[in-house]
């Protein structure tokens, strides 16, 4: 067996200008991708009176973090998010993990209807469904109420969640669970003692996905929240109109509402991108 | 009645068929009424008036000059740059070398940002007068611009923000997809000393089409109903000129309170994009048996 060498970046050129151009074009690429978060972390840490010049300052301040946790909104904001987001993973998890097992599992015309029904309005824009929301939540007396926040979160992921679901299943041999089909195990057994454990990476990733998705949302909290679930994109958003010079303090909330989303990011990496082969 | 296995299979997708039916179906269904009739705030009887609105909102000049063609422009130069970047960015991150860890980490870093974020901070450096591209503009010599503000640099403004949020979201499915395909043609074309370009075109391209056609697809479809960073980017402005579609809806149900006509516009883009997405299914479908 030979040894193979891959096909080289800019052949012609010698090694070590091959080496530092890549490793300038590396360091390129990276600035290009991180620059906006530090150029947003630098501006959070500087004072009133130098956010206007973040480039040449040399003062730094925490106080804007501080200022801005004694705004009651804000925190109330954050909790608000932390707890819908948290909320719309369980629940999203345990409506999609069936119906993408379901999908991955039987065939027939049954199976084939509900991923058409999936396929179908994975692709309506939200806008045409939660706008009408916004009346069927008033009637339903549920507008600006968590419940009201939170179904309308669980019921957006079915579509794409139970697509991806179905992937992993498809890629898990069924073989094991007919197995404990034989030894006495019912159906529903063999989906949540055997099917279930060896999905796991995959449930990891999704909700990683799905934390970050619901933290993120903007368009479902502007249109079916008013002043008593403030949520966090919601309050930022309006900063950028209310409070619009004051750039230190929209940085610094801002700041804030990345570090939870960066946390989750960095934990559910790995199943991530392990998850994520379609 | 059924049969336990039917029995089985209704219980699997009862919860998720229930929700969609709650919470798509019943409001689309609502929204298609509510297109039907005077449906704002000052017009409490609602009466029924037909197609007034549909008619309304596609001889609208703005719907029809502005706000269509800059939807469509939008998905497909997004898609095509978020594609091209992450295609770029899943073989360079393919290939080993050392801090390739850090690079990948880093490079997934506008995975993370909520798009409202996303928007604020390139507000922040495209700032006319502080903004840290015009400070260094004018430091060499140029002259800062009212980037937000002009027509054509706004919409390239919104369009780099949603290239930087998406292509790592590229980058993740495509290098997931890359790793996956078998080594033995590309060990066979090194051996016969093929160049890099070649081992690409007829080789990596080929073998990556299925994956690449599934994330153009699933990324087109949400292209088309952006919202937050148009929103918080340039809310539309200036003028009317950087509208897409999703603002129009809103803008006409929430601004103007005119619930039937933004139902109308959100309907007509609902049917487009349903067009579109069967369409893309059908191309799907065919490479993927081919």
């Amino acid at each position: 067996m030979p040894m193979v060498s891959r096909p080289q970046f800019l052949p012609r050129l010698p090694t070590w200008s091959r080496k530092a151009l890549f490793a300038l074009a590396l360091a390129a690429i990276c600035f290009a991708f991180a620059f906006p978060v530090l150029w947003l972390m630098l501006t959070s840490v500087r004072p009133e009176s130098g956010v206007y010049y973040v480039h040449r300052g040399t003062e730094f301040t925490l106080g804007n973090f501080a200022e801005v946790l004694r705004e009651e909104r804000i925190v109330e904001a954050f909790l608000n998010s932390a707890l819908i987001a948290t909320l719309a993973t369980v629940f999203s998890l345990l409506v999609t993990v069936s119906s993408g097992y379901m999908l991955s599992r039987f065939t027939g015309p049954a199976s084939r209807i509900w991923f058409g029904t999936i396929y179908v309005f994975r692709c309506v824009p939200y806008i045409s469904w939660v706008l009408p929301l916004y009346f069927v939540t008033q009637s339903w007396g549920i507008y600006d109420t968590y419940i009201g926040l939170l179904l309308p979160h669980v019921a957006v992921h079915i579509c794409f969640f139970s697509w991806l679901m179905k992937g992993f299943f498809d890629g898990i041999d069924p073989s094991m669970e007919y197995a404990a089909m034989i030894d006495g195990c019912t159906r529903w057994g063999a989906f949540i003692r055997v099917a279930i454990p060896s999905a796991l990476p995959a449930i990891a990733a999704l909700a990683v996905l799905c934390w970050l998705f619901t933290w993120n949302e903007f368009l479902f909290a502007l249109i079916l929240t008013g002043n008593r679930v403030p949520m966090i994109t919601v309050v930022m958003a309006q900063f950028v109109t209310e409070m619009g010079l004051r750039w230190n303090l929209m940085a610094a909330t801002a700041v804030m509402a990345l570090v939870p989303a960066f946390l989750i990011a960095l934990f559910g990496q790995k199943y991530v991108i392990r998850g994520l082969r379609i | 009645m059924f049969g336990e296995q039917q029995r089985f299979v209704l219980f699997l997708i009862a919860p998720a068929a229930l929700l969609l039916l709650l919470f798509q179906v019943v409001p689309i269904a609502i929204g298609a009424n509510a297109s039907f009739r005077n449906w704002a705030l000052y017009a409490p009887k609602k009466t029924w008036i037909g197609l007034d609105h549909y008619y309304a909102v596609i001889t609208d000049p703005a719907f029809l000059y502005v706000v269509l063609p800059n939807t469509f422009a939008f998905m497909v130069l997004s898609v095509a740059g978020a594609l091209v970047a992450g295609l770029a960015l899943a073989l360079l991150l393919n290939r080993p070398f050392r801090g390739q860890k850090l690079v990948q980490t880093i490079l997934l870093v506008p995975l993370m940002v909520a798009p409202v974020i996303a928007a604020i901070m390139i507000r922040w450096i495209f700032n006319d007068q502080f903004g840290i591209v015009n400070v260094v503009l004018e430091a060499i010599g140029l002259e800062g611009q009212p980037w937000l503000v002009q027509r054509w640099s706004a919409f390239g403004i919104i369009l780099l923000t949603d290239i930087w949020l998406w292509t790592p979201w590229f980058t993740l499915l495509l290098l997931a997809g890359l790793q996956s395909l078998p080594k033995e043609p590309f060990e066979a074309a090194a051996i016969d000393g093929t160049t890099t370009w070649r081992v690409f075109r007829f080789l990596t391209l080929p073998m990556l089409r299925p994956v690449i056609v599934v994330c153009v697809v699933i990324r087109a479809i949400d292209a088309f109903r952006t919202f937050d960073i148009v929103w918080t980017l340039t809310g539309g402005g200036p003028g009317r000129s950087t509208e897409l579609f999703s603002l129009y809806a809103y803008v006409h149900a929430f601004l103007n309170l005119d619930l039937g006509r933004g139902s109308a516009a959100a309907i007509i883009g609902g049917l487009i994009i349903l067009v579109i997405g069967v369409v893309l299914y059908r191309l799907v479908d065919r490479i993927a048996k081919a």
